[in-house]
């Protein structure tokens, strides 16, 4: 029962836990993206479509990184490269999102909507480990995109406090003017980084369509990706900390629908509130080195 | 900030506005004197494939059988709902719609101040002069459902899932209870809200939650989140129920049925009054006994319903259309 909801909550967090490395990345570095949610629904879109077209959902995977990076250019070229407000071009971004995928579901799929059912990741099970009595079975046997994400969360951790990329990465955020006297390209640099973000925020958005969803709706984020910019403050800007966040969130949603399905007799309301509450309780405890990026969300130009 | 990024972002949003106006159709044309106007408020997007999907269908249809100019826009916050009242009332339309419940109150204020243009709120229970209101009892078609379940229940338990507890959400939930309680008075039904009407993800974690508590049956009134209620189902070995349309070609496979609403021919029917100036405002009961509410089976499945419990549900309908049964106590 508790290793069920461990993994309900597991693929519950995966898509945000994805999203929200790829943010964290793009904060390190300076620059404050709030069109996650819209970048992921593009990506789950690309995924839904393409994955519809092959049969299979490989070509979904890697067109919903594509679509993310696509986008992620968008934001960047306006808010890094033309230095507009950080703020309102990411909103612009999540209009953009789900009006166009809006508008190119209903053209693709006619107008009332086929409901879509997708092709899914399949389950991969891990050798030896997924053999482990009680939790193998649940918790190491999950699709790919679920390895990927808790892969990336050492790899990550260990790239930005232990690689000269990531040092590199780091000073873009906190003092863009001093990493430009060394020679680095401030804005150029952003840009990489926003990419490699951006494939994330698709492959969140793929994680949402081919397994979590199976499926395609109009918003079908549901504010998965403002639940992911909030896991990258809660995480105080670590990988670490974004994946207990990711984790403590998804977890408290599949909880809250045990809740619900036990028959408590509460209101609901409070059981769909629970994730929220736990996270806005754990941005109240004092730990660590709770700081944003120095030159977070500041557009940078040039003397 | 340089004046070319500025024009960039400028550019960037009205892209996004023209997209989202780009969903919204019709509209603008100019008002010819005798042309019959119908303009369609939804609360979700058109394309889900049920309650909205249904409306728009229906709006069609109007068009088509009645010779009406027609416009639809989605409007997201109660906000809009008053102005987009407003705005078409202003522009002379003959017969708003406001697709659900959550559009009474703005109908009722804007009905009383434009007395030429006639509203109606499919899903309520509002009236005056020029505001009429449908309500859809679709929980006679519930109550079938639930009779189903339990009869054929190996567990004991049935779930349903909704999206936001909404008044007309929680009647079809109330009726399917009190269907399976018709036939086993200790049959047990849970109930999850997801809290939306898009999170398909949500939907299946919840479906996958009522699962593991032992149900085998499930009812889903979640709009398009309801795909994630069949997914969870078929991949759960349980049995599903659809609602609004006949989902049985959504997951041919796991639904048993569905709870349909004919909504294309409620809102011609009343369209109809509204271009023969026969309308009254009032409150529209549609049920089995018009025609407009129906329960029906997925062919491809029918074959594991047993032939007495076919016989049984027949007879139900029956009891419940000449309103010898009465399904809400």
């Amino acid at each position: 029962m508790i290793v069920e909801f461990l993994a309900a909550g597991l693929a519950l967090g995966t898509p945000i836990l994805l999203a929200a490395l790829g943010e964290l990345l793009v904060e390190r570095s300076g620059v404050l993206d709030i069109g996650l949610e819209g970048t992921m629904l593009v990506g789950a879109f690309a995924a839904a479509v393409a994955a519809q077209q092959a049969g299979t959902p490989l070509p979904g995977v890697l067109a919903a990184a594509a679509a993310g990076v696509a986008v992620a250019v968008l934001f960047g070229t306006a808010a890094v490269l033309l230095g507009a407000d950080q703020i309102i071009v990411g909103t612009a971004i999540n209009l953009l999102a789900l009006g166009g995928t809006g508008a190119l579901y209903r053209e693709v799929y006619g107008e009332t909507g086929t409901s879509l059912v997708l092709p899914t990741l399949p389950r991969i099970e891990l050798p030896v480990l997924s053999k482990l009595p009680v939790v193998g079975p649940v918790l190491f046997s999950q699709h790919a995109l679920v390895y990927l994400a808790l892969l990336l969360v050492p790899v990550m951790a260990f790239f930005l406090a232990r690689t000269g990329l990531g040092l590199r990465v780091r000073a873009l955020g906190d003092h863009p003017r001093a990493a430009e006297s060394l020679g680095l390209p401030v804005r150029r640099d952003r840009m990489i980084v926003l990419a490699v973000a951006g494939a994330l925020a698709g492959l969140a958005g793929a994680a949402l369509s081919l397994a979590s969803a199976g499926s395609f709706v109009e918003g079908v984020t549901a504010g998965r990706g403002f639940v992911a910019l909030a896991v990258v403050v809660f995480g105080r800007w670590s990988p670490w900390g974004v994946l207990a966040g990711s984790l403590l969130f998804g977890v408290a949603s599949a909880l809250q629908f045990q809740f619900q399905a036990t028959a408590i007799r509460l209101p609901y309301q409070l059981f769909l509130m629970l994730p929220y509450v736990l996270t806005l309780l754990a941005l109240l405890l004092p730990r660590g080195l709770a700081r944003a990026p120095l030159a977070l969300g500041a557009s940078y130009e040039r003397d | 900030m340089s004046r070319a990024a500025l024009r960039v972002a400028a550019f960037a949003a009205s892209l996004a506005f023209g997209f989202a106006a780009a969903c919204t159709q019709g509209g603008g044309a100019a008002k010819k004197d005798d042309a019959f106007r119908v303009a369609l408020l939804t609360p979700g997007p058109v394309s889900d494939g049920g309650w909205n999907a249904s409306a728009y269908e229906g709006l069609q249809r109007i068009a088509k059988e009645l010779g009406a100019e027609t416009s639809n826009v989605q409007t997201t916050s109660p906000a809009e709902f008053e102005q987009t009242f407003r705005d078409y009332a202003r522009q002379g339309y003959d017969l708003v719609i406001g697709h659900g419940f959550e559009y009474q109150d703005a109908a009722m204020k804007v009905g009383a101040q434009y007395p030429d243009t006639a509203f109606l709120v499919s899903s309520g229970g509002v009236s005056a002069k020029n505001v009429a209101s449908l309500e859809f009892e679709l929980d006679e078609a519930t109550y079938l459902a639930g009779l189903v379940a339990a009869s054929m229940s190996k567990t004991g338990k049935a779930g349903c899932v909704g999206g936001i507890q909404l008044p007309v959400i929680k009647t079809t939930f109330d009726g399917f209870e009190a269907g399976a309680r018709s036939v086993r008075p200790d049959f047990k039904v849970s109930t999850v809200y997801v809290g939306s009407f898009e999170d398909v993800a949500g939907a299946k974690a919840a479906t996958d939650a009522l699962i593991a508590q032992g149900a085998d049956f499930v009812l889903h009134n979640a709009d398009a989140a309801g795909i994630g209620v069949f997914q969870a189902a078929k991949a759960g070995g349980a049995l599903a129920f659809g609602t609004n349309k006949d989902q049985a070609p959504v997951a041919p496979d796991t639904v048993l049925a569905s709870a349909v609403i004919d909504m294309p021919k409620a809102f011609v029917q009343v369209a109809r009054e509204v271009k023969e100036k026969t309308f009254a405002g009032r409150v529209v009961k549609e049920g089995f006994a018009t025609g407009c509410v129906d329960f029906t089976w997925n062919p491809a499945l029918l074959s594991r319903v047993p032939a007495d419990l076919r016989a049984k549900v027949d007879d139900a309908r029956a009891k419940i259309a000449s309103g010898a049964l009465k399904v809400r106590p």
